[in-house]
């Protein structure tokens, strides 16, 4: 007896479990692209994206936006700017625009710099976030080629990108007549990511900054230490220096902008950029010629998917369209096809 | 070879002592081997070198992480797996090393364990024992020194064998003593691995004795049937014959494997060739622009030239592209193939539970293959047929009884306690009772007239040991009608009929042979003689002999038997007089039966277009009467040839005239030496064939084969072999098996599958693409050779229609989808090279790029790869033709490939060129600029994982749970690891490791970006689905038909089943079997095998009739004529 009960226990153990798992059977659905799934699909999803592209060519064209490139405004600066011994040399440089259209709420302001490789491979990873947390601003690691001086004392900020900071700067004037000036006020609070601002840039923690950063000296092309970067607000200093946060984040592509200010909505302005003459009054400091470069100045306005940008809504657009075109292709084969089935089994 | 333990320091240095190592490694030695191994592939070497350039600072594009990350994960599973099976090994080993054997040590028996048992020790083997090394028997517990071994271990026969010692050392028989001062020495051969050849001598006492296979016991067997036996050791440890055996396998590949290598090597070449358009792009840069802008970027310059620069910048791009070849493909595959095996051992549909037979996949690496078999190539005994003879009609004295079957009456088994025995005809027995002389005659003549050995289990259960299975049937047959054969000894053999036991006198035993193709029992009781003629249908016959007669004849048979040169051609002549003037009893029929299913699978397989061919080493009816009962012929064929030439010009004129026959005279035949250019056309592909129409068999015999084989013949041969129906080969050797396998192989371009259950099946199943195993009757050599084993031949249609099917179906699946996935991943980085200066940045984060292939993207395709159905088993079964795209490569080839590849680089296109148009000039909804490098990398990463899961989705066409959990489980686990990846506690710890903090939070709360994702995902998708529709509107395949029938199929339950009937149309139904091989007919009557209590003295007429010295001699002949037979064979062939 014990022997059979052994049998059939271990002929239950040879035979494979009848679950659906092993025996392939798994509930499943099972997926086909049939025409009533596939036709009305395209038919919609073309319809949202003719609407959408429409959407937003409309809310890129309601965007105002001027953009001054003031290289050759500016070429006796930039002429200087091409020979290193001038470094200390100040050349400012005024550029008169005008804007046809008032640009309402909130206006920013650029800098756009074309042919500039913010991308480069080396370039990119030639800094050191631990230095930049400021909880040791002497470790320059990975931070070649601007690690130290010649003198071998820590740069601080290190790296590359640091090394190459945009420093011209950039004032805006109003001129409501041809003889009154008014200078647009200008926030350089709120241009960078909160992230960046309170997470991944950090000052030393001490007392007074310009002791804080003792022991390190100024990357080679900066005119100022890091703690000196803005004399109005000593806030704005240091790691946390606002401009120097925006340099920070580089650009994915060769021609990039970087918002520079935000216009102060007060007085004139509390309504945007009333239409008129305006000038840029730039300290010309950051050399693009020697790379063919240039540099470049962008009012904008901004809707609610941002700022210009014409190519989304063209590209939503067309592909709208070129889906109403297959979907009205594809319906038009399989009703043939139908007809045809029909006709050939009939 | 020295023997002796006295001689032991000498043996150490010589001889390996019986420890065995299957094991490869143990503890220290498995890091530094097991990873020497794994890097001998090319893969892991490719990623190793991949690993030491990124470790070059200035080619470094890619932290080491995103190589070492996945090549540990890939070197970790493989160690894990090779360490566990290693762990079992050792655990056997330790098993077999600690067995425990009797060893004569100084004048004493002792146990030791097997691993310490030398070169030259005297064993003593008991019952039943496994034996611990190659022996030289010297003595046993039987008479004579003879023993019985089993060697099913060694080469899975399961019948007895016989082994017997020398006279000399036999006579040592227990005695301790004279056994410890054995002195002999012998010399042989060195270890080799031929099982049924040992050569060598034995120098004694001045004498010197030939030793030759018959006196040796190898190592794996076991002693059965003998209470003990001693043996000195020759071979131990690795030395034996089973560790010498124990060698590599051939290692096969499937055609995808070796698609995917020339695959592998273009993207390779087409890596380098992106690389190198970089590197001049880098190298034009750095002189246009780079040169310039370098004042700003780098204080000290490297890279000063910009050629050199261009050189480094091609090892950046190599390590960033490599992912176009991204190591888990072959650890995919393998998991694919794993799951595939898996399904194919759970398979509750391939179990046969009458054996309690599991179906198994032997080889886990050749699961898609089994979707593309063309040639199927059969064994038939065992195969097609289930080799249990059964006894089926009989016609004694001019009646028939038996299976008759008349619609009209319905016919009620006769049912049999024993074995299951069923005869359909009562009037038998009825006549038995009646007590009929002729029939009690018959059934005595079958009780008597065999070589068969009854065992007396306990509880008097009479266990027959046959040697045939057809004798076996007979015996069984007479026992159920009530002539139960109980025991024999040499003299006599009891018979109990109808409840009265009898013994008959033997006094002669003729045994059968092919020559006389009969075999006569001479025995006394009226003195009678009883002969079977031909074992096919069995005629049984008798002759009454007197005893004048028979002394007379028995002289001549002793001078017959003292005859030196022709003894052979007299002891014939002096049967042939015996055995003639017979009356006639009756006959007996012995089915082999078909197995279950065989007539459906056969065509079900034609159906689905898999052509097959019976090998068999049966004779040619034997062979056609199954062809006919199997349907492969049938009387409605236009030709059956059959080529039975005995020269190759009679083959040449039999090939000739079926190929008028099949091209009509006016096509004529070429010169049979032209055969280069006739190779070339068949390679080319056959377009001949498709204007014969018409079936046709073509039916070839052994000795035709080897003609038709031979180079001037094989390619007309081949050539009409492919345009027939029906193939079959009978009466071939098993290394002409392999030699036609090879042929279709090779010049056909065909994937082929050779079946068989046999030790004669081994060479073709070894040389097919695919071999697959009868796990039956003739014992588990062919299983263990083969690459899948299953019980019944009914499985294959399974095995091909549904696990091959959906094996290839989705392994093709798998690799255009994976070849598609990391194009578009990949080539980003060559778009985005145009666009920062060539500088080998990478689009996306690093971890990404780890992460990518091995987390959230491998578990969706893997799931595909292992669960995905395009139609449902049943339908696989019930529309054969959905076999085809398989066979014609169809789901994944070259041109596939490139298709595969151009989805990819289009997809790479729109996933650069879309977030580029966008990025050119962005700003965000609260006007911060979010143009910069981390988010267009997040936004790129995240449009890529959102578009190939939309992909794999698309291309899943079976949702199960596993499914769903794994696609939607991948994009969840992107969105996690990302902002976890992100976040502020991580950045804290590993600043430099995780730069990009915020950026998910930042970028993947903009509209504007989840309006590129949108946007990119349609663009990817939407030509692929409009493609895919119109595809199955304008040509739709039998795949999307059969989808769509489904579709109507799974709403209107319940499922009607398409199975269509095969029609029967021939009208022979049934093979009849017999055997071929001498039986034990000298043994029985020399009395060697019966146990000396069991022997009866005896009176009368009948001693042994050879004595004892001339039997063995005999059988020793008998042995080497069979082995050198074989060996001619092999060469001519050859």
């Amino acid at each position: 007896m014990e022997r059979n009960s052994n049998d059939v226990r271990g002929l239950l153990s040879r035979m494979p479990d009848n679950t659906a798992f092993k025996q392939q059977r798994l509930p499943a659905w099972r997926s086909h692209l049939t025409a009533w799934a596939v036709l009305p699909g395209f038919f919609t999803t073309g319809a949202f994206f003719l609407g959408m592209g429409i959407l937003l060519i409309l809310s890129a064209k309601s965007v105002k936006e001027i953009e001054i490139t003031y290289t050759s405004m500016c070429s006796n600066c930039a002429k200087l700017r091409e020979n290193a011994s001038n470094f200390y040399k100040e050349c400012t440089c005024s550029v008169p625009f005008f804007i046809p259209e008032k640009m309402p709420g909130n206006v920013y302001m650029y800098y756009k710099l074309h042919n500039f490789y913010q991308n480069l491979r080396r370039y990119t990873i030639s800094r050191n976030n631990r230095q930049l947390l400021g909880e040791d601003i002497t470790n320059v690691e990975n931070c070649a080629p601007f690690q130290r001086d010649s003198n071998g004392i820590p740069i601080a900020p290190c790296g590359a990108i640091a090394n190459s900071m945009f420093n011209d700067t950039i004032l805006l004037s109003y001129y409501p007549h041809s003889s009154t000036r008014i200078n647009v006020p200008l926030l350089s609070s709120g241009i960078t990511w909160w992230t960046d601002k309170h997470i991944k840039f950090q000052n030393p923690r001490s007392n007074n900054l310009p002791s804080a950063f003792t022991g390190t000296t100024k990357p080679p092309y900066w005119r100022k230490p890091v703690y000196q970067l803005d004399p109005e607000n000593p806030e704005n200093n240091g790691f946390l220096n606002n401009d120097f946060i925006v340099w920070m984040r580089v650009a994915a592509l060769p021609t990039f902008k970087k918002l520079y200010r935000r216009i102060h909505r007060t007085g004139p302005f509390a309504n945007g950029l009333p239409a008129g003459n305006y000038s840029f009054d730039i300290a010309y400091n950051f050399p693009v010629t020697v790379f063919k470069g240039e540099k470049g100045v962008v009012l904008s306005t901004v809707t609610w998917s941002g700022g210009s940008n014409l190519f989304l809504g063209i590209a939503y657009l067309t592909t709208g369209a070129v889906m109403w075109l297959a979907a009205f292709s594809m319906t038009a084969v399989h009703l043939k096809m139908k007809k045809r089935n029909i006709v050939s089994e009939s | 070879k020295v023997d002796h333990r006295e001689k032991k320091e000498f043996e150490l240095l010589q001889f390996p002592n019986n420890r065995i190592h299957t094991s490869k490694y143990n503890v220290l030695t498995f890091l530094p081997i097991n990873l020497f191994e794994q890097f001998q592939r090319v893969a892991n070497a490719y990623f190793l070198f991949l690993l030491i350039l990124q470790l070059i600072p200035e080619i470094s594009s890619l932290s080491w992480f995103t190589t070492i990350v996945p090549l540990v994960l890939v070197l970790t599973i493989t160690a894990v797996k090779d360490a566990t099976d290693d762990y079992f090994r050792h655990k056997s080993d330790n098993q077999v090393n600690n067995r425990l054997s009797e060893v004569l040590i100084n004048g004493r028996l002792q146990s030791e364990k097997w691993m310490n048992v030398m070169a030259g020790d005297i064993i003593k083997l008991e019952n039943n024992q496994f034996v611990a090394a190659d022996l030289l028997l010297l003595s046993s517990s039987e008479p004579h020194g003879l023993c019985y071994i089993e060697t099913a271990e060694l080469d899975g026969e399961t019948n007895l064998k016989v082994r017997h010692a020398l006279p000399v050392t036999s006579e040592l028989g227990t005695d301790i003593s004279r056994l410890a001062k054995f002195d002999g020495v012998v010399a042989c051969e060195p270890p080799n691995n031929k099982l049924d050849k040992f050569t060598g001598d034995l120098s004694w006492k001045d004498n010197k004795y030939p030793l030759n296979n018959e006196k040796i016991i190898l190592r794996g067997c076991v002693l059965r049937n003998t209470s003990w036996c001693f043996g000195m050791v020759i071979f131990a440890g690795p030395d034996t014959k089973l560790m010498q055996n124990s060698g590599k396998t051939k290692f096969k590949r499937t055609s995808i494997d070796r698609l995917m290598n020339t695959l592998v090597l273009w993207i390779f070449g087409f890596l380098v060739c992106m690389g190198i358009i970089l590197a001049i792009g880098n190298s034009i840069w750095e002189h246009q622009v780079g040169d310039y802008f370098r004042a700003f970027l780098f204080q000290d310059e490297v890279v000063k030239n910009s050629i050199f620069s261009g050189f480094l910048t091609f090892w950046s791009y190599i390590i960033i592209l490599n992912t176009v070849v991204p190591i888990s493909l072959y650890v995919s595959v393998e998991v694919i193939r794993l799951g595939h095996s898996y399904f194919i051992n759970w398979d509750r549909k391939m179990y046969y539970s009458k054996k309690e037979t599991l179906a198994e996949a032997r080889t886990t690496t050749l699961n898609e293959e089994l979707g593309q078999i063309e040639y199927v190539f059969s064994d038939k005994t065992g195969t097609l047929t289930q080799n249990i003879m059964t006894f089926n009609k009989c016609s004694i004295n001019g009646k028939t009884y038996g299976k008759l079957f008349s619609p009209l009456k319905k016919i009620f088994p006769l049912l049999f306690s024993y074995n299951k025995f069923q005869f359909y005809d009562h009037s038998l027995v009825e006549s038995i009772k009646l007590g009929d002389p002729k029939v009690h005659e018959f059934f005595r003549l079958l009780a008597l007239c065999h070589t068969v050995m009854p065992e007396e289990k306990n509880e008097g259960k009479l266990i027959y040991q046959v040697q045939s299975p057809d004798e076996g049937a007979l015996v069984t047959a007479a026992r159920n009608f009530g002539f139960i054969f109980k025991s024999r000894t040499p003299e006599t053999i009891t018979v109990e009929e109808m409840g009265k036991v009898v013994t008959y006198q033997l006094l002669a035993f003729l045994d059968f042979n092919n020559i006389r193709k009969r075999m006569s029992v001479i025995g006394t009781n009226d003195t009678f003689e009883f002969g079977g003629e031909g074992l096919r249908t069995l005629a049984i016959a008798y002759r009454d002999l007197n005893e004048e007669y028979f002394k007379e004849w028995f002289k001549l048979l002793e001078e017959a038997n003292r005859e030196f040169d022709k003894r052979d051609e007299c002891i014939a002549a002096a049967y042939e007089e015996i055995e003639k003037d017979m009356m006639l009893l009756g006959a007996t029929a012995i089915e082999d039966k078909l197995q279950d299913g065989v007539i459906e699978t056969i065509a079900s397989l034609s159906l689905a277009n898999i052509k097959i061919w019976v090998l068999t080493g049966d004779k040619q009816e034997t062979a056609m009467n199954i062809g006919y009962s199997c349907n492969m012929l049938t009387d409605d064929m236009n030709e059956v040839f059959i080529i039975s030439g005995h020269s190759a010009a009679e083959v040449w004129e039999e090939l000739k005239k079926a190929k008028e026959i099949l091209f009509g005279r006016s096509t004529g035949f070429t010169n049979g030496y032209a055969f280069c250019e006739k190779l070339q056309e068949l390679k080319r592909g056959s377009t001949v064939e498709e204007s014969v129409t018409g079936d046709y068999a073509l039916i070839i015999n052994g000795h035709s084969l080897g003609h038709a084989l031979e180079a001037n013949l094989q390619s007309e041969f081949l050539e009409i072999a492919c345009i027939c129906k029906t193939v079959i080969c009978c009466r071939v050797t098993p290394l002409q098996k392999a030699q036609v396998v090879e042929l279709v192989k090779e010049y056909r371009k065909a994937v082929t599958l050779a079946i068989g259950d046999g030790a004669n099946d081994i060479s073709m199943i070894k040389s097919a693409h695919i071999g697959v195993g009868i796990s039956g009757q003739e014992g588990m050599q062919a299983v263990l050779a083969s690459d899948y084993s299953f019980a019944q031949f009914r499985y294959l249609q399974r095995l091909l229609l549904v696990h091959g099917r959906w094996s290839y179906f989705r392994m093709c699946k798998f690799l255009c989808y994976f070849f598609y996935k990391n194009f578009a991943f990949t080539l980003v980085h060559f778009w985005f090279g145009f666009f920062c200066g060539f500088s080998a940045q990478t689009v996306y984060d690093q971890w990404f790029i780890t992460l990518f292939n091995i987390v959230y993207t491998s578990l969706p395709i893997l799931a595909m790869g292992i669960f995905d159905q395009d139609v449902s088993e049943q339908n696989s079964m019930d529309y054969p033709n959905l076999y085809r795209p398989g066979q014609l490569n169809l789901l994944f080839n070259k041109s596939k490939f490139f298709i595969c590849i151009a989805h990819g680089v289009y997809t790479s296109f729109a996933l650069f060129f879309i977030p580029y148009g966008v990025f050119y000039n962005l700003a965000g909804e609260d006007g911060k600029h979010i143009a910069d490098y981390q988010s267009f990398a997040v936004t790129i990463a995240t449009s890529l994982v959102i578009v190939v899961s939309v992909q794999i989705a698309l291309d899943t066409s079976y949702w199960t749970v596993i499914n769903h959990v794994f696609i939607w489980g991948s994009v969840a686990t992107y969105f996690s690891i990302l902002f976890t990846m992100h976040s502020d506690g991580i950045f804290d710890v590993f600043p430099n490791q995780f730069p990009f903090v915020g950026n998910a939070r930042h970028s993947l709360t903009q509209k504007n970006i989840w309006l590129v994702i949108l946007l990119t995902t349609v663009v990817s998708v939407m030509p692929v689905i409009a493609f895919r529709f119109i595809k199955v509107d304008l040509y739709p395949t039998l795949s999307d038909q059969i989808r769509q029938l489904q579709k109507v199929q799974d709403k209107a339950r319940p499922l009607k089943s398409h199975r269509r009937q095969p029609r029967r149309t021939s009208s022979r139904r049934s093979g009849y079997a017999f055997a071929h091989q001498e039986g034990y007919g000298e043994l029985i009557t020399s009395g060697k095998n019966m146990r000396v209590k069991n022997l009866h003295p005896t009176s009368g007429l009948g001693k042994t009739m050879y004595n004892s010295t001339s039997w063995i001699e005999n059988l020793c002949k008998k042995t080497t004529d069979t082995v050198n037979s074989f060996s001619l064979d092999r060469t001519v062939k050859l």
